[in-house]
Parts: structure tokens; C-alpha cells; sequence
């Protein structure tokens, strides 16, 4: 971390900032999709949401970093996705909902978490690093809610309730699946070029300066609501 | 020749005007933005949404309730008031902050029709798939004796509290549902209602939804339709409207049995400044929804004719249900201006935006690592 000095990593936050503030695009157009009723409908948002959630997908790039084996990628993408999913369908067939600002600052802190900890962060700190299994399973949690408040942000009406909620999931599930394709591709390709070490720092880096952009960002949104 | 035949032409143009109006029925306020526990009336426009021509006597009334806080309310018959000879009122204490939903559905009734006449109403108040099915059976010499029944609905937001009401089923024989609260949608964006037939969802059926500019909010009633090359005015609350047909004159010219359905003449009332098909002309898709575009804000009145031929009854040629919904729109009250463009940035530009933008970080930090190490 000392590579990057401290005056470089704002210069970029600032870049990036404006940025942030597309992550996590569902506007009315999906519940102009939503609308229609159908399940295909509910998939089809749910895979969109997971496919242009950035903070999602920019764990789940964190997460893959640190892990170099097939094995090890499908237990940890495993069990973010149950933890997603227990809060996903629960927390909405529950009617359970927070403010999504302070549910997507969590998840923002995810980001900045794994940007963290891939970087040596805890090493540097001299703090032992929590168990990383467990932390993903925590955050697959907090990934859920984050999920189904944005679920139930919509008018999802009281027709085939489980139904709806399950297709969304599926949808997540899939534009999960989507997007983890060319993640790992990438990631993959790129630990046989030499110049991975730069890469891996530069791409932690930016999940750190993510994290923290996008956790202002929502606490912006939260205060000035 | 000339001035006793410009006399009867223009006699005859009247006359014809006045009877080709069929009336459609709405449920109009002066806002549908109200206070809790206020006096408010509601008020049965029988005619155009701008002007009512005729009362609804109590006997016409199927039913006439109110919805809030999950419970429905009869109207009771003697609550109704004749406001004058063309408009049936409502005084009513509003009561709690929600959204409510008042509905009234009119019995059936029949109307005999020459071809002509016919013909025509179906022409101008836009149920042209009937006029079409007419032309391609070369049926249009055929007269018609048709029964219609009205079932009507309005939304209207009481404080600021939004409840569920809004999208109660009245099992009503025909009925618009929205999709969405319409006082959680806002200017700019777009409201879909699903229209139900005997409770199941129509499709393929033309619906017409126009609004007027909120009274409250503008003195000024005329407007642009965007993008329809399409404009109006409405010039009625004093009482100027240029449609001549009060109630008296239209009773005396009419003879139909309740004096309140179509009225029949040959001259398109386009020329005369209104017609019931203005504003955007909308199909239902296959779920039945129809997606109605809120320009701007103001007080929208969608409406539909449903008519089907009768084959069973000897006395009956074609049969008609036809529903309105009213509710107005506001534009968004937030702090940030939270505007229609601001929805179209999110919708269009985040993907290639954040992707290109975290490329251009990702490459830039990547050359700093790599010089350093």
C-alpha cells in the first residue's frame, strides 16, 4: 500500500466519484417491466439488477482475486450465494426492509473490505485477518437484504408472491453467473502474465477507492434525503 | 333558396352535432388532491369530461362506493345531490389521509340506432375495431339496437399518506385497475393500467387517455399534447364552452328513454373543437395493460368502449360496456428536482459509463504499479 501515495489514491477518487452514483441502476423501467405481471418479467430484472449492480459484482471480483483454484472459486461463490439468497427471499416474503442508502453503504464497505484484505491490509496492520469464508457468507448476507430492499422498492403486489421473489433470485443467480464468466477469464489470463502483480494491485486499488466512493456516495444520498 | 337552406343547413348541423355526442360518464373534482377531514365534492360528469349535459337519477345506479383503508363504503342514494339539471354531486367529508378509490356502475340500457347513426358514434367516439368489423361484413346499412352500461372510477389522494386502495378490484362488469399507485407516479413518467372484462384482463382493446391542466395549478386550460401535434382548449368552467347543447335543449331534441345516452349528427366533432378520441390513442397488450404517458401534470381521464355483436337476443344487435378512470398527476416534490431526464441518464448511460470509467482507473493505476515496480 505504501506503492501508492496518498495524494495519488484521492486524485483518482475524484475522478472516479461522479461514477459512482450508476451503480445499482433499477429505475422505472424495470417496474414498467415489473408490471406486466409476469414471472419471466421478475427473472429478467433480477439478472439486470445482479448484471449492472457494480457493488455485486465488484465483491465478487474481489473475491475471485484472492483465490486460485476452480475449487475454491465455487465454495466461496457457493456460499455468498446462499447467504444472498437466505436474505433475498426471506427478508422480502417477510415484508423485513431498511433504507436502501444504509444497506447499500454496507454493501460498498464489502467492497472496500475485499480491496482491503487482498492488498495485505490486515498483514500491514499486524491484525489477524477474519475467516474469509465466513466474512463472504457475512456479506452474501448483507449482498441479500441489499437485494430484496431493492425488490421491494417495487410494486410486487400480493399474486404469486414467492413466486415473484424466487424469479428474481433466479435472475440474480443468472446475471451472476454472466457476469462471473468473464471475470474469472479475465482474472485467470491474467496471472500468466508477468505483469499480474501490477494488475492485481492496481484492480485491488480500485476496489478500495470503489468501496470508499461508493460508501459516500450512499451516505450522501442517506443524509441529504 | 339561400337563407331559408342556410337556415335548415345550419339548423341541421346543430342538431346533427348535438346527437352525435355520445355521453361518456367520469368522476370529476376539482382536484383530487385533498386534506383529511375536509369537505370535497365529487360530481358525475355525464357528457364530456369538460362538461356534463345530464343527471344520473339514482334508479341508473348499480352501485356507487368508496374504498379506503381496505374497507368499501356504499354511496347511498339520497347522499347524491342534483347540482343542477347536468351534474349529480357528491358532498363528502374526505376522512383519513390514503388513497382512495370511488366507483359507480350505471344498469344497462338500450338504444335504437339507424345505420347511419350509428355508424357514426362508432367513428367518433373511436370504437372503430366494431366500425371496422362493420365495414369488412358490409354491414354498415344495418341499424343497431344496442345496450351500454357505464362503470366508472376515479382515484384521489387524501393527505399524504398513500394506501393500497388504489388498485381495488370494484368487480365492476368492466373496470381500469392501475398498475401502480397514480399518486406515487409522477410527471414525466408513465402510469400502466390493466382494463378487466368481467374480472379478466382485455386485451387488444383501444383505450383514449387525455388529461387537462389541474385546475388548482393553472388558470390557463389550454394545452399541448407533446409530440401528438395536438392541441385543445378548454374554455368550460364559465360556462362558454362552444359545444351548444345545455341540458334543456338536449332534452327536448331527444327521445331516447333516459334522455342521457347517444346523440346523434352528422358533423365530426372535430370541427366543433372536442371529440372523445383526443389525446393518445392506446392498444391493451396480451396482459390486458395499457402504458399511458404523464407529459405533464394535470388531471387524466382515460376511457373505453367495449362492444360486442349479440347473436342470443332478438331484440339486441350489439352490447356495450364502457369504463373511464380519472386521477390527477403531480410532478415530483423532491429537494434534489428528481426529474424525467435524470431517469433517462440512469436508464441509458451507467453500464458503458462506470465500465469505462473503472477501465480508465484500473489502466492508470496499473501504469503506476508497474513503473514502480
Amino acid at each position: 500500500m505504501k506503492h501508492l501515495h496518498l495524494k495519488q489514491a484521492l486524485s483518482l477518487l475524484l475522478v472516479f466519484f461522479p461514477l459512482l452514483g450508476f451503480a445499482h441502476n433499477v429505475t422505472s423501467a424495470d417496474q414498467a417491466l415489473l408490471q406486466t405481471g409476469s414471472l419471466w418479467a421478475y427473472i429478467q430484472v433480477g439478472a439486470t439488477h445482479m448484471l449492472t449492480g457494480y457493488d455485486h459484482l465488484l465483491f465478487l471480483a474481489g473475491v475471485i482475486f484472492y483465490l486460485n483454484s476452480f475449487k475454491d472459486i465455487l465454495k466461496f461463490i457457493t456460499v455468498f450465494t446462499i447467504g444472498h439468497c437466505i436474505t433475498l427471499v426471506g427478508a422480502t416474503y417477510a415484508g423485513i426492509t431498511a433504507n436502501e442508502h444504509l444497506v447499500d453503504a454496507l454493501i460498498a464497505l464489502s467492497v472496500l473490505y475485499k480491496g482491503f484484505e487482498n492488498l495485505g491490509g490486515f498483514e500491514r496492520l499486524k491484525v489477524k485477518s477474519p475467516n474469509l469464508l465466513l466474512m463472504v457468507g457475512l456479506f452474501g448476507l448483507i449482498h441479500g437484504f441489499g437485494l430484496s430492499t431493492r425488490l421491494q422498492s417495487f410494486d410486487v403486489g400480493t399474486e404469486q408472491f414467492l413466486s415473484k421473489i424466487l424469479c428474481f433470485n433466479l435472475g440474480v443467480e443468472v446475471g451472476q453467473v454472466l457476469a462471473l464468466i468473464p471475470i474469472v477469464f479475465i482474472i485467470t489470463m491474467a496471472r500468466r502474465h508477468q505483469q499480474f502483480p501490477a494488475f492485481y494491485k492496481a484492480v485491488n486499488w480500485y476496489l478500495v477507492l470503489a468501496g470508499i466512493g461508493l460508501f459516500t456516495y450512499q451516505l450522501y444520498g442517506y443524509f441529504s434525503e | 333558396m339561400k337563407l331559408k337552406d342556410q337556415f335548415y343547413t345550419s339548423l341541421c348541423l346543430l342538431v346533427a352535432f348535438i346527437v352525435l355526442c355520445s355521453h361518456d360518464l367520469y368522476i370529476k373534482m376539482e382536484t383530487y388532491f385533498l386534506q383529511p377531514n375536509q369537505q370535497a365534492t365529487l360530481s358525475l360528469y355525464n357528457g364530456t369530461f369538460e362538461e356534463s349535459e345530464n343527471i344520473i337519477t339514482r334508479d341508473r345506479m348499480l352501485d356507487a362506493s368508496v374504498v379506503a383503508q381496505g374497507k368499501r363504503v356504499a354511496i347511498q342514494p339520497a347522499q347524491w345531490k342534483d347540482q343542477d339539471s347536468t351534474i349529480t354531486a357528491l358532498t363528502f367529508n374526505t376522512g383519513e389521509a390514503g388513497t382512495y378509490v370511488a366507483g359507480v356502475s350505471t344498469k344497462a340500457r338500450n338504444i335504437a340506432l339507424t345505420a347511419d347513426k350509428f355508424n357514426s358514434y362508432l367513428k367518433h367516439d373511436g370504437v372503430l375495431d366494431m366500425l371496422e368489423q362493420r365495414t369488412n361484413d358490409n354491414l354498415l346499412n344495418q341499424d343497431a339496437v344496442e345496450s351500454y352500461q357505464k362503470h366508472v372510477k376515479a382515484i384521489y389522494q387524501v393527505g399524504d399518506t398513500k394506501t393500497d386502495d388504489w388498485k381495488t378490484v370494484l368487480d365492476y362488469p368492466i373496470e381500469f385497475v392501475p398498475q401502480v399507485n397514480p399518486y406515487e407516479t409522477y410527471s414525466g413518467e408513465k402510469l400502466t393500467v390493466k382494463l378487466l372484462l368481467e374480472g379478466k384482463p382485455l386485451p387488444n382493446q383501444l383505450v383514449y387517455a387525455d388529461y387537462i391542466k389541474s385546475a388548482h395549478t393553472h388558470s390557463d386550460h389550454t394545452h399541448e399534447h407533446t409530440g401528438k401535434e395536438h392541441s385543445h382548449e378548454h374554455q368550460h368552467e364559465d360556462g362558454s364552452h362552444s359545444h351548444d347543447h345545455d341540458g334543456k335543449e338536449h332534452s327536448h331534441k331527444h327521445t331516447h328513454e333516459d334522455g342521457t345516452h347517444h346523440h346523434h349528427d352528422d358533423k365530426p366533432k372535430a370541427e366543433a373543437g372536442h371529440t372523445h378520441t383526443s389525446g393518445q390513442q392506446l392498444r391493451t397488450n396480451d396482459q390486458g395493460i395499457v402504458t399511458v404517458n404523464l407529459p405533464e401534470e394535470g388531471i387524466y381521464y382515460l376511457r373505453t368502449i367495449h362492444m360486442v355483436n349479440v347473436t342470443d337476443n332478438k331484440e339486441l344487435t350489439h352490447q356495450s360496456k364502457w369504463a373511464t378512470l380519472t386521477f390527477e398527476v403531480t410532478h415530483k416534490h423532491e429537494a434534489s428536482t428528481h426529474t424525467h431526464d435524470d431517469h433517462d441518464h440512469e436508464d441509458g448511460m451507467p453500464t458503458w459509463i462506470f465500465i469505462v470509467g473503472s477501465l480508465l482507473v484500473i489502466g492508470l493505476l496499473f501504469l503506476i504499479f508497474r513503473k514502480k515496480s
